[in-house]
């Protein structure tokens, strides 16, 4: 079952540019999506659509197969479900404290506070940042606000997280340590959707990638599917994976082919090495 | 970026820990005994001892501390020289002999007790600034029925003038690398620059604000936490007995004066 879904969405500025073009989007319950395009090309604007804050010129926003109603009541409804964690962490953490910005979200649906309480203590907890709840934003590291960030969203008990561009900005262990913590999170049921332009992460976690470019959906699959098609990443202003970049050269220019597919992540290149040093002649 | 900051020590300073309200009554309340005195030497004994409590038990370090003390000094000073001079009526100390400028009995002891009780409210103001973080201060605001409104003005100020200070100075130092402070006509117009961009920056991250607020449903209200947690009665007593007793020092200090 599809959790979220745009249906031939269009969304014009109001100068009558238009930053989507009869855009598609599907995520199943679930899975972790992400979507892949160079600056400008329209991911944050589409994923401003999913939780009603953009409404599209033309076309429908489904969550859980309901259309999302544009009145206050709605509104609050849809945000509920549908979290968005912004790219820049300190656009969103506004308040004087950690705890604070955490409970912003769960104040507003209008719980009491023993459980607002609750849920910060156990969000927190979550992405590990317990420890910090009196910490003013400007005294934590880019990775720990990034992951107070996410914790504000957490504490909403969304059942899809929207990430923009979640490792942008930070050192390779606070990158992993947020991949990390993503991959937890959609092991216990969460419906992930990830907008990157680091093709070398996706396919670790992705279940399905669509590309965007010029505010359309140019290609959508498994990652294998989509990165078979070179010609239209490189056109999208993106590129292979590291790995698959060194296998299609091997491929190309050495006459090497190690698998029928160009392997993607490390894991994929060591099986695939090893099964054509053990046996080369049965590897293409 | 921010380790030789106000905001830093209160965070990180020996007394933070101490009640919150303790420390905002027994601030307050030594505030209105130094304002209240009409002699100089109250104030001046409260000015020792915040200097003391902020330098030892809170372990500020003196250097900041007196760094911090100066611009008050200096002001405090000009204010005692300026009213000497040009305040009250009576027999003169001293007489320039320019202009018949001189000092008068009256003059330099308004003067000195206008400095006094400067320093020592501006001490008991240092204290509480430098050992309590604003984010706690928020909500002994609320517990004294401040309007919500000013309290969440005062708490989203507080958060944003941090990350406008880090933007203004990558912005400042951007505008150094490319020359642009070398004079100072150049350094005129950077400036100029540095402040309209700031502005404008002001106003797009106000607007990403607002829209990443709005995606968690903000319905015009912030929560702000409570640390409230009520005085000791021995401490109350405690503080109210030193109260006393600098009160006690107003009355028989009375009308004491140099002159």
């Amino acid at each position: 079952m599809s959790i979220i879904e745009a249906k031939d969405i269009t969304y014009e500025y109001p100068d009558g540019t238009e930053a989507l073009k009869n855009v598609d989007f599907q995520v199943e319950k679930g899975k972790i999506v992400a979507l892949l395009g160079p600056n400008g090309a329209g991911k944050s604007t589409l994923f401003l659509h999913f939780n009603g804050i953009l409404r599209p010129t033309s076309g429908e926003i489904n969550v859980e197969g309901q259309t999302i109603d544009y009145s206050k009541d709605g509104l609050m409804q849809v945000r509920q479900k549908v979290g968005i964690v912004f790219q820049n962490p300190d656009d969103q953490l506004f308040a004087p404290t950690v705890v604070e910005d955490v409970a912003f979200g769960p104040l507003n649906m209008g719980l009491p506070p023993e459980e607002v309480e609750k849920r910060v203590a156990d969000a927190l907890e979550k992405v590990g940042m317990n420890g910090f709840e009196k910490k003013p934003p400007h005294h934590l590291s880019g990775g720990q606000k990034k992951r107070v960030a996410i914790a504000g969203i957490l504490a909403m008990d969304p059942q899809i997280m929207v990430l923009d561009e979640p490792t942008s900005g930070l050192d390779p262990k606070g990158a992993s340590q947020i991949l990390k913590l993503l991959y937890k999170l959609n092991e216990e049921g969460m419906s992930i959707i990830i907008s990157t332009h680091d093709v070398d992460l996706v396919p670790l976690y992705a279940d399905k990638i669509y590309i965007i470019s010029n505010g359309e959906i140019i290609k959508e699959g498994t990652p294998h599917h989509v990165f078979e098609d070179v010609a239209t990443i490189r056109n999208a202003n993106l590129r292979l994976p590291r790995i698959a970049h060194l296998m299609e050269i091997l491929k190309k220019e050495d006459k090497l082919a190690f698998s029928e597919k160009y392997p993607l992540t490390i894991g994929e290149a060591r099986k695939s090495l090893v099964e054509f040093i053990e046996n080369p002649e049965n590897s293409e | 970026m921010f380790e030789n900051t106000l905001d830093n020590y209160a965070h990180s300073n020996n007394l933070r820990d101490a009640n919150v309200n303790f420390k905002v009554l027994f601030a307050i309340m030594t505030l209105i005994v130094s304002l209240i005195s009409t002699s100089p030497v109250i104030p001046l004994i409260i000015t020792i001892l915040m200097s003391y409590l902020i330098i030892f038990p809170a372990k500020i370090p003196w250097k900041f501390y007196l760094k911090f003390l100066s611009i008050p000094f200096i002001f405090g000073f000009l204010t005692f020289v300026y009213m000497s001079f040009f305040f009250g009526t009576g027999p003169d100390i001293f007489n320039s002999g320019i202009f018949n400028l001189s000092v008068t009995v009256d003059g330099f002891n308004t003067g000195l007790l206008v400095f006094a009780r400067m320093m020592g409210g501006f001490t008991c103001m240092a204290f509480l600034a430098l050992t309590t973080p604003m984010t706690e201060l928020f909500s002994v605001l609320e517990s004294f029925k401040i309007p919500k409104i000013i309290i969440e003005l005062a708490m989203m100020m507080y958060r944003y003038i941090f990350l406008f200070i880090d933007e203004g100075i990558n912005m400042y130092h951007a505008q150094q690398t490319r020359l642009g402070y070398h004079n100072l006509r150049s350094s005129y117009k950077s400036m100029g620059m540095l402040a309209s961009n700031l502005f404008i920056r002001t106003w797009i991250k106000g607007e990403q604000a607002y829209i990443s607020m709005e995606s968690r449903g903000y319905n015009g209200s912030l929560y702000i936490h409570n640390y409230q947690n009520s005085i000791e009665t021995k401490n109350l007593v405690l503080l109210l007995c030193f109260e006393a007793l600098l009160v006690l020092g107003v009355y028989l200090s009375g009308n004491f004066s140099v002159f």
